[in-house]
């Protein structure tokens, strides 16, 4: 079991009651030990970055956050109540977070402003006008109102992937999960997707980002977890992580990334 | 060689007739034929293992012996297993709804397989219900992969329903074929008789071509 704020009181929101804890988190795919029991928190406030290699177990801590994924093992708390596996409790659950997906997962028969409205009407009950009204400051604030009315298929990647982060904002989330959000965009691309989770983070958003983007990682997330093999190798303040790593571990994944520090 | 044209003009009637029973056929083989498909498919993909072993033999059966084997079989067999001596026409649209249902139950099937798993994810993580999610977000876009495949279906049932005239059910074949055996008119009768499936199927195909244009897939 993890000390409290992962045993570093400069972390943000470390005086406040952490918003999602981990204990001891377990996933198997068959003979697959995915997590290995995992204990982390998430506080309320922070921009908390999950780095680490391939298949080390992060995307699926992420996808068992909104129970996407069941666990096999441990518990997930969120706001001071254990998911659990009732499919009741867990679409609850989902309303107040966001996902974002690595391959954006826009709805292809609908416009963006229809993406962005579905949520907010199929599950809040939210009249038409009110949610278009609200979908169209969101596309506002991800800079594609001019776009309200495209479909995915004529929208970029990094414009989809926008659109996306405006369709998950449109529930009002507390928490924001990004599952590898910039990976499967072109280089020109991804900045702009950055930018507006740039944005997102100084409004003060709660959000678990899983990325392989370490500039942003550096110099966006309060507090940094490196995985390794479905277990947590090191966590951190990004500064420690990526200016002076405790496990010498971390240091190889970063200077296999290029990270100089 | 001495053609005499007149004998078609002169059973029009007869001839429109046919048409009528083999549009009707058309239409009610996949009125039953379209709901079929999406029960057998959705037994399939149940996660019951006795629903999805009948489905599975019912659509390799049907979907894997000819359907004029199929139109005997309801013909001969039918009776007999289930001690009901049916009209023709019903023998054999039960017969060409058989066959159809197995094969719309495939093109369902893979309709619904071919929609990403992110896709529902994506409505799942919303908080949207599975029902939610399957009617707003999954079957909508399969629908739009499957009608296109639905459409070709249809203009072949249109065709094969001149299978349904070995047991004289009064379609346009059977219609055809007997004024020729009554009025030795073997040429003019099928020529016209192509003409006639020509003219109709001609459309259709034309109105497929049309939907795949405007509903093929571009993601």
């Amino acid at each position: 079991m993890n000390k409290a704020n992962g045993g570093d009181e400069r972390r943000k929101g470390a005086g406040e009651k952490p918003m999602i804890v981990y204990g001891n988190v377990k996933k198997n795919y068959g003979e697959f030990e995915a997590l290995k029991g995992v204990s982390l928190q998430v506080n309320r406030g922070e921009v908390l970055c999950l780095i680490g290699p391939s298949g080390s177990g992060k995307s699926t801590l992420l996808r068992c956050t909104n129970g996407l994924e069941l666990i096999d093992g441990g518990e997930i708390v969120f706001e001071g109540t254990s998911l659990g596996k009732d499919p009741k409790r867990l679409r609850q659950v989902r309303r107040r977070m966001g996902m974002v997906f690595q391959s954006f997962e826009l709805f292809p028969h609908k416009t963006a402003v229809e993406n962005v409205i579905m949520g907010p009407m199929t599950v809040l009950g939210v009249s038409e006008k009110a949610a278009r009204e609200r979908a169209m400051a969101l596309l506002g604030k991800v800079g594609l109102e001019s776009k309200a009315d495209s479909y995915p298929s004529n929208l970029s990647g990094g414009q989809q992937q926008r659109v996306a982060i405006a369709r998950a904002l449109a529930m009002e989330p507390d928490v924001m999960l990004f599952d590898e959000p910039t990976s499967a965009l072109d280089p020109e691309t991804v900045g702009e997707v950055l930018n507006v989770m740039k944005v997102l983070a100084s409004e003060g958003m709660t959000m678990v980002v899983v990325t392989h983007e370490m500039t942003f990682a550096r110099r966006v997330a309060n507090w940094v977890v490196v995985f390794e093999s479905g277990a947590v190798l090191e966590e951190g303040l990004p500064e420690k992580i990526f200016g002076n790593p405790s496990q010498p571990r971390t240091q190889d994944f970063l200077s296999h990334l290029g990270w100089s520090g | 060689m001495n053609l005499d044209w007149s004998v078609v003009f002169s059973h029009w009637p007869l001839l429109a007739h046919g048409v009528l029973m083999t549009v009707l056929l058309t239409v009610l083989t996949m009125l039953i034929a379209i709901p079929g498909g999406i029960v057998l498919a959705a037994m399939r993909m149940s996660g019951s293992r006795v629903l999805s072993l009948v489905s599975v033999c019912f659509v390799e059966f049907f979907r894997n012996v000819p359907i004029i084997l199929v139109v005997y079989w309801a013909f001969y067999v039918m009776p007999v297993l289930t001690d009901l001596s049916l009209p023709a026409f019903v023998t054999g649209l039960t017969a060409l709804a058989m066959n159809n249902s197995a094969y719309n139950s495939e093109t369902f099937r893979s309709g619904l397989n071919s929609i990403r798993k992110g896709q529902r994810e994506a409505g799942l993580a919303l908080g949207m219900s599975g029902p939610q999610t399957f009617f707003k977000i999954v079957l909508p876009q399969a629908w739009r992969r499957v009608l296109p495949v639905l459409a070709s279906a249809w203009v072949s049932l249109f065709k094969d329903t001149s299978l349904v005239s070995v047991i004289s059910v009064g379609e346009l074949t059977y219609t055809a074929m007997l004024i020729r055996s009554q009025t030795f008119r073997v040429m003019e009768m099928i020529t016209a008789m192509a003409v006639i499936y020509w003219l109709m199927g001609y459309p259709q195909a034309k109105l497929v071509d049309w939907i795949n244009r405007r509903y093929g897939v571009s993601e």
